[in-house]
C-alpha cells in the first residue's frame, strides 16, 4: 500500500467525503462507489496538477457529480424496466429510540460503526471497513487478503446490499446498543491485525501492510474515542505485538519463537508508546480483554531476556482473562504461562484438559504447546509426534517449517543418548 | 405581504448548467459566471431594500425522494421525476408592499434569453384562517 503524501491525505479524507455524501444524499452503496471514483481521479490528477486548495471540497464536488450520474443511470434503467425504486421506511426510522437521539459523532466513526454492523458477515465487515473507512481500493484489499479481485468485489457488494436491505441508517448507535457495536468494531480491527500478523495461507508469514493498516485505523478510532479503555487497550496490544515483528523472522524467512528472538531488534518506540497507553488505560475502570492482552504483551516486551520474563504476573493476567470468556486459546496460553511459572508438569496437566475441546480440534497451537512442554520435561518421542501433528495442522508455511525442524531436531538426537 | 417566487427546471436544465453533455448546448463558463453575477446583484438589491426574506436553490431532481404512506407504512420513491419534467428548482421569498411589486421583482428572475421561460408568483398566507379566503 502506497505511502506517498497524496495517498495518505486521500485516505484520511476518504471517510469524511463519504460521510458528507451519505449525510446529504443517502444511497450509501452508490455513494461509496462515487467516492472511490473521485479518489481514483485524485490519484491520477493531483500528482500531475497539484493538490487543490481545498482537497476535501474538491473530492466532495467530484464525488457528488459522480453520484448524480450513477443515480440517474440507475433510475433511467429502472424506469425502462418499470421497476421504480420504492422502499418502505424501516421501522427503526419511525419509532424514536427509547433513550433519545444519539449524540453527534464524527462521520468517520459513524462509518466505522456502519461497516462493522453485526448484520454483516465478518468477511464483508472487514472488506467494507478497509475500503470505505481505510480508503483502499478493491484491488488493494484483495491483494492484502490474497483473494481474486472479483471475490473481494462480491464481498463488498454483498455487504453494501445488506446495509441497503436492512435499512441501516447513517447514524451513530444509540446508547443502548453502543457497547455491543463498539465491541464489533474492535473485533474487526483486531481481525485485520491478526490477519496481517500471522497470515493463514501462503508462503510468507508477515503482511506488514495489513498490520500497519489495522494500527492506522485503530489509532484513528482511539483519536475519536480517547476515553474508551478498550480502544486504548487494543491499540496498545497492536503496538506491543507489532513491536516484535523485526525479530520474528530469521534470515531465511523462518519463524523465530519469542524466547529465541533478538530483543535488541524489537521496536523500542512502539513498546514505549504501547506501555504508556496501557498504563494510562488500566486504572480507568472496567478492565476488558484487550487491555489484559495488552498488559500481557507489555510484560513480555519489558523483559530484558526470555529468562527474565515475569511469568507469575503473566499467569495472573491470564487467570483474569480466563474468567472473562470461555476461549480455548486463552486457556491454552494460560496453561503455557502456568508451565513457565510453576513448571512444565503443571502446564501439561492443564493442556490435557483441553485435548477434547472440539474448538481446538484442527488448531496447531495445542499440539505445539504440548510438544514444547514435553520437550522441556524430556518426553522426546511424545514431543516429536506432537510437533509433527502441529505442523500437519498448520496452514502457514513458515510455521510448518519451524515445527518440522523442531521435530527433526528431536529425531536426529536419538533418545538412547539422553 | 409575503410572496414566493417559484423557479422551475428539469433535469435537462440542470445538465445545461452543470456542463453535462446532452442534446442541448451547455452553458459556457462566462455564461454561468454572468448568471451568478446577476443573481447575486439581484438579491443584494432586494436585501438592501429590505424585501428579501429567503432565496434558495434546490438540488438536481435526481436526488428527490417522494414519500407516501401505504397501509400505515411510509413508502419512499427515489428519483420520482422523468428527466424532462419541470419541477421546482428554487425559490425567492420576498416581503413587499403589493402583489404588483412582487410581480415586478419576479420579472427579474426570468431568463430573457430563454423563449418560453417563466416563474410563478404566489402570495404566502399569514395563517391557516386565510385559507378560507
Amino acid at each position: 500500500m502506497p505511502h506517498a503524501p497524496v495517498e495518505d491525505l486521500l485516505r484520511t479524507l476518504a471517510p469524511q467525503v463519504l460521510g458528507a455524501l451519505v449525510r446529504r444524499y443517502g444511497h450509501f452503496d452508490t455513494a461509496e462507489d462515487a467516492v472511490q471514483e473521485a479518489l481514483i481521479a485524485a490519484v491520477d490528477g493531483w500528482p500531475r496538477d497539484g493538490v487543490p486548495d481545498n482537497p476535501r471540497g474538491w473530492l466532495i464536488t467530484v464525488a457528488s457529480r459522480r453520484l448524480t450520474d450513477l443515480l440517474r443511470r440507475e433510475q433511467a434503467r429502472r424506469r425502462r424496466e418499470d421497476t421504480v425504486a420504492r422502499w418502505v421506511l424501516p421501522e427503526q426510522w419511525r419509532a424514536p429510540a427509547a433513550d433519545g437521539p444519539p449524540p453527534d459523532a464524527d462521520d468517520t466513526l459513524v462509518l466505522l460503526f456502519l461497516c462493522c454492523h453485526p448484520a454483516l458477515s465478518p468477511a464483508s465487515q472487514i472488506a467494507l471497513t478497509l475500503r470505505a473507512v481505510g480508503g483502499l481500493s478493491t484491488a488493494e484489499v484483495a491483494r492484502a487478503f490474497l483473494v481474486p479481485e472479483a471475490t473481494m468485489t462480491r464481498r463488498i457488494s454483498r455487504g453494501k446490499q445488506r446495509i441497503r436491505d436492512s435499512g441501516l441508517r447513517f447514524a451513530p448507535p444509540t446508547d443502548a446498543e453502543r457497547a455491543d457495536r463498539l465491541a464489533a468494531v474492535l473485533h474487526v480491527l483486531y481481525l485485520v491485525f491478526t490477519e496481517g500478523y500471522a497470515r493463514t495461507a501462503g508462503p510468507g508469514l508477515l503482511r506488514a501492510d495489513l498490520t500497519a493498516e489495522a494500527i492506522r485505523l485503530t489509532r484513528l478510532t482511539h483519536r475519536l474515542l480517547p476515553d474508551d479503555p478498550e480502544v486504548t487497550g487494543l491499540l496498545a496490544l497492536m503496538l506491543l505485538t507489532d513491536a516484535r515483528a523485526p525479530a520474528r523472522l530469521g534470515p531465511h524467512g523462518e519463524l523465530v519463537p519469542m524466547a529465541e528472538q533478538d530483543r535488541t531488534r524489537w521496536r523500542a518506540d512502539q513498546i514505549a508508546e504501547g506501555i504508556a497507553l496501557i498504563t494510562g488505560a488500566l486504572p480507568g475502570g472496567a478492565v476488558g480483554p484487550y487491555q489484559l492482552q495488552a498488559a500481557i504483551a507489555a510484560v513480555h516486551d519489558e523483559a530484558p531476556s526470555a529468562a527474565a520474563t515475569d511469568w507469575p504476573q503473566i499467569t495472573a493476567l491470564y487467570e483474569v482473562l480466563r474468567g472473562m470468556s470461555d476461549n480455548p486459546v486463552v486457556a491454552l496460553n494460560h496453561a503455557v504461562a502456568v508451565a513457565m511459572s510453576r513448571g512444565a508438569p503443571a502446564g501439561l496437566t492443564l493442556l490435557a484438559d483441553l485435548a477434547d475441546d472440539p474448538r481446538l480440534a484442527d488448531d496447531p497451537r495445542l499440539p505445539a504447546a504440548r510438544a514444547h512442554l514435553w520437550e522441556l520435561v524430556g518426553e522426546r518421542v511424545a514431543a516429536r509426534e506432537a510437533y509433527r501433528m502441529a505442523a500437519s495442522r498448520s496452514t502457514n508455511l513458515a510455521q510448518q517449517r519451524y515445527l518440522n525442524a523442531r521435530a527433526d531436531r528431536l529425531a536426529d538426537d536419538p533418545p538412547a543418548d539422553g | 405581504m409575503k410572496y414566493m417566487i417559484l423557479l422551475y427546471g428539469s433535469q435537462r436544465d440542470y445538465d445545461v448548467l452543470s456542463g453535462r453533455a446532452t442534446d442541448r448546448p451547455v452553458m459556457s463558463a462566462e455564461q454561468i459566471a454572468a448568471m451568478h453575477q446577476h443573481m447575486e446583484t439581484f438579491h443584494q438589491a432586494l436585501a438592501e431594500s429590505g424585501e428579501l426574506v429567503d432565496a434558495r436553490g434546490l438540488s438536481e431532481p435526481v436526488h428527490a425522494r417522494r414519500v407516501r404512506v401505504r397501509e400505515g407504512a411510509p413508502v419512499v420513491t427515489d428519483g420520482p421525476y422523468p428527466e424532462t419534467q419541470e419541477v421546482l428548482a428554487g425559490y425567492t421569498i420576498v416581503e413587499c408592499a403589493s402583489f404588483d411589486r412582487a410581480t415586478e421583482i419576479a420579472a427579474g428572475l426570468v431568463d430573457p434569453d430563454a423563449p418560453g421561460a417563466y416563474v410563478d408568483v404566489r402570495p404566502v398566507l399569514d395563517s391557516v384562517e386565510d385559507l378560507g379566503g
